[in-house]
């Protein structure tokens, strides 16, 4: 298997690495297929990520593009990364060979629900906010 | 990348230097066809005929008991379907744990209207004979248990279930090719009837096996064509593979005893180091019936191609157990049907040893397999929760 360069440095020193402890918002995927995982952690300020964490189980080419993934999103509008799409994974990396594409659908997948969870937590402070001043 | 250690030898081994010596000629000048009736032709058919005899003696067997075919997979194909065809009908034995080339040969005649038993396994990988025996029907037809799985190295105990076989009058095929050249092999006292063996596991080339037929085991051609090989397999033979398959069998007939305990001894110094190491790690297969190199272990937490990958990073090469193609990865079936937990399963790294391995090859795979394991483990969301 051909990988890129770009993928294989990742693989070797993946970037933001590890779990993080009270995110803004996290969120995982899973690709049945193989039963890869990745899970991302996110904190914002002013809407967009101030800070990225990633957990993943998988192969070679998953843990890179959870890498990659993870400075793709830094500094990005969390509403931005409710359309991440796995061509963006996949360009981070310099591409992955067509057996190996679900390396980027997983990433970008979980990158898609930790921005959700965001999205969903942040509207339910708001809207328990609005109650209390009533 | 400087350094490159090969761990993949039950994939395939490098052609032995003598091998290469021995087949030059036949590329050039022997490049007859060995039908062929004139000085041409006699040269290559002198070469086959060299060969024939070179394996023929290893396996104790007459000469016009071995022919050869294009690789293992043609050989487990024409044995299990030559019999099967030869007969039209009825039932077949064989175990979960075959090579594909014969639980898809296996399928195939299912579709074809045969019925087929496919025994299972204990936790080692072990086919019970007891299982075999049960299975056997009024019209069971063959019987077809592999020597020794690829991916575990275990021994399968043949010479238990050929008497089993004999007593039976069922023919009895067992696929060798992971064994051939590496243990003995007894065919009478295994009561072995049909035997397919491979020529680039034992440091000849590729594309060249055989198949031993016991004298007067009915059987068909798979494929038609010329009068070659007895009219059992149709096509010009491969002369310069299969010269080159006879001088490997040759050296492995004079290396094959003192190697066995050389690369035990090596493969069993790479498992208790990875033991000592590298924490929620399990050896697969069975612990002493099984091939001298082979060293198959389950990383928990941890897939299995992460672990190829980053091996493979520093030059070594191993194989994953659960193979990945188009997106889905599937655990390996051998490691499945002896009843592995998937979260182990997914984390499989067999090592196969060859004789170019040595205890340098060993201690730099310790220094680096540990900490790439640790490495891994540290990113999967498994092995925090």
């Amino acid at each position: 298997m051909n990988y890129s360069q770009t993928l294989i440095d990742h693989f070797r020193n993946p970037r933001n690495a590890g779990m993080m402890r009270d995110p803004a918002g996290v969120g995982e995927d899973t690709f049945d297929g193989c039963g890869d995982l990745a899970r991302f952690y996110l904190k914002v300020v002013d809407g967009r990520v101030s800070e990225v964490r990633f957990q993943t189980y998988g192969c070679g080419p998953t843990i890179a593009a959870s890498s990659a993934g993870s400075e793709l999103v830094a500094g990005r509008a969390v509403t931005d990364l409710l359309a991440l799409t796995e061509k963006e994974v996949t360009a981070a990396v310099d591409g992955l060979p067509d057996e190996r594409l679900h390396a980027a659908q997983v990433v970008a997948g979980a990158l898609r629900a930790a921005a959700r969870n965001y999205l969903t937590r942040r509207n339910a402070s708001s809207a328990a906010g609005v109650r209390q001043h009533v | 990348m400087s350094r490159r250690v090969y761990l993949d030898h039950n994939a395939s081994t490098p052609v032995h230097p003598e091998v290469v010596v021995a087949m030059l000629p036949y590329f050039g000048e022997h490049f007859g066809n060995p039908s062929s009736v004139h000085g041409f032709g006699r040269e290559a058919r002198e070469g086959l005929e060299i060969a024939r005899e070179q394996i023929s003696h290893f396996l104790r067997v007459g000469k016009e008991e071995v022919l050869f075919t294009s690789g293992g997979t043609e050989s487990d194909n024409l044995a299990i379907k030559g019999v099967a065809w030869a007969r039209g009908a009825g039932h077949i034995i064989t175990s979960q744990i075959e090579h594909h080339a014969v639980l898809r040969t296996c399928q195939s005649l299912e579709s074809q209207g045969f019925t087929v038993t496919y025994v299972p396994l204990d936790s080692d990988g072990l086919v019970d004979p007891a299982d075999v025996r049960k299975a056997i029907r009024p019209d069971t037809i063959l019987i077809t248990i592999m020597h020794a799985n690829s991916e575990v190295g275990t021994i399968q105990p043949v010479e238990a279930i050929g008497p089993i076989a004999r007593e039976r009058g069922i023919p009895f095929h067992v696929d060798a090719v992971q064994t051939f050249g590496k243990i003995p092999i007894d065919l009478d006292r295994f009561g072995i009837d049909l035997l397919s063996f491979s020529s680039h596991k034992i440091y000849g080339p590729k594309g060249v096996a055989g198949l031993y037929m016991r004298r007067g085991i009915r059987m068909v051609a798979v494929q038609h064509g010329g009068e070659h090989e007895r009219r059992r397999r149709a096509g010009t033979e491969n002369v310069p593979g299969i010269v080159g398959f006879g001088k490997a069998v040759e050296i492995r007939s004079r290396e094959m005893d003192a190697e066995a305990v050389r690369l035990a001894a090596l493969r069993n110094r790479l498992w208790t180091g990875v033991e000592s190491r590298v924490q929620e790690v399990r050896l697969n297969g069975h612990p002493t019936r099984r091939l001298p190199g082979t060293l198959n272990m389950c990383f928990r937490h941890v897939e299995s191609e992460s672990i190829v990958l980053g091996l493979d990073l520093k030059g070594v090469g191993v194989s994953a157990g659960s193979a990945c193609t188009s997106g889905n990865v599937e655990p390996s079936y051998v490691l499945v049907a002896m009843g592995v937990p998937l979260d182990w399963a997914m984390g499989s790294v067999r090592a196969t040893l060859g004789r170019g391995n040595t205890d340098d090859d060993i201690d730099y795979v310790l220094e680096i397999l540990p900490p790439l394991v640790e490495r891994i483990r540290s990113l999967s969301p498994a092995a925090v929760s």
